[in-house]
């Protein structure tokens, strides 16, 4: 029995859940904040969205088919969780999504733990400039380490599409940034 | 040439990969970073919202339960409807059977008073006395009694004629005429 499915199974022991569940915070709590920060933008946000992921995953983890991996399950659920916290946030501050990516940048410079180089700005600006899919799959892909496999089975994109696109983006931002 | 380097320079810092964990490769290539001791304490916090989430349902799961629902509650409501229900039955059958037994003594009774008193009378009396208690006794108390049993059966008929009018008022008119 491999570490994930030992790691499953205590985790819908209920006798072993909490020992389990520090012991999967652990592992996935560093990963899924980056995921998420990256979507939410702020600290702030991304702290909130965490402990809200990570609740989901404590209630619904006996409800867990095992169809995908631990680790694609958990990445949808905080995926899921941002769109959600995303999409509220849309309601009670803008109008509409279109304007909440145009203030992704201001979001960004405003937030305290943000103090990004000229270089670094850059290429927040170049990702930012993309479409919402292809920053997601840029993001998923080179910071998060994720297979297509898997970036496949939380966006329900084919992996055919999410290389090319993935590829596309890697070559334009290879341009953008040295200009 | 200075310009060069520079172009390859930013061209590497895409291809360069990832060194180091995961913050580390966010703060060097997006500029965003975290508290210190982030994890650590984001870890204790996650764990105690999820304790008082735990908390919070086990007591909501509670107050869901529906008052009158609640065994005991359930059991009372069953017994008391139990008690009114058979209280009522037994007090419509004491009414039925007092009217009864009362009629009853009224009519059948002869006074046991008038016949240890007739031991006592003298012969030359008793002629009078038996001429007394006839009347009394059996004349008038036959006649109130006629006349109880005779307003028991017109009660009767009246209670049944206000049942029957009360058919023909709603049930009758419905299932014969429609």
């Amino acid at each position: 029995m491999d570490k994930e499915a030992a790691l499953i199974k205590k985790l819908k022991n209920p006798a072993l859940k909490d020992i389990a569940f520090s012991n999967l915070l652990d592992v996935y709590q560093e990963r899924l904040y980056w995921h998420i920060r990256k979507i939410v933008i702020t600290h702030e946000n991304a702290d909130d969205v965490l402990q809200n992921t990570f609740i989901r995953v404590y209630k619904n983890i006996a409800n867990f088919k095992e169809r995908s991996t631990l680790h694609t399950w958990m990445y949808r659920i905080a995926y899921n969780e941002s769109l959600r916290f995303l999409e509220n946030n849309k309601k009670k501050i803008y109008d509409n999504i279109d304007e909440v990516s145009s203030t992704y940048l201001e979001v960004l410079f405003e937030d305290v733990y943000f103090n990004g180089d000229e270089i670094q700005i850059k290429l927040q600006t170049i990702i930012n400039g993309f479409t919402e899919n292809k920053k997601r799959i840029f993001h998923m892909k080179y910071f998060d380490d994720l297979s297509f496999r898997q970036i496949s089975e939380i966006l329900h994109i084919s992996e055919s599409t999410l290389k090319s696109t993935y590829y596309t983006t890697v070559k334009i931002i290879e341009e953008k940034i040295v200009l | 040439m200075e310009k060069s380097i520079e172009n390859r320079n930013k061209k590497n810092f895409l291809k360069e990969g990832f060194i180091g964990d995961t913050s580390k490769k966010h703060t060097a290539y997006l500029g965003t970073t975290v508290p210190k001791g982030y994890f650590s304490k984001s870890k204790m916090s996650i764990a105690d919202k999820i304790k008082s989430e735990v908390k919070t349902t086990t007591v909501k799961e509670k107050k869901q339960v529906v008052f009158w629902m609640q065994p005991n509650i359930k059991y009372m409501a069953a017994a008391s409807l139990v008690f009114i229900l058979g209280f009522t039955i037994w007090l419509q059958n004491t009414n039925q059977e007092d009217d009864f037994s009362k009629t009853n003594s009224k009519i059948f009774s002869y006074s046991e008073d008038h016949l240890i008193n007739s031991l006592f009378i003298n012969d030359s009396e008793f002629e009078a006395f038996a001429d007394a208690t006839l009347i009394n006794e059996i004349i008038i108390k036959a006649e109130l009694s006629e006349r109880k049993i005779d307003d028991l059966f017109l009660n009767y008929l009246f209670i049944e004629d206000s049942l029957i009018e009360n058919y023909t008022d709603k049930n009758f008119i419905e299932t014969i005429i429609l």
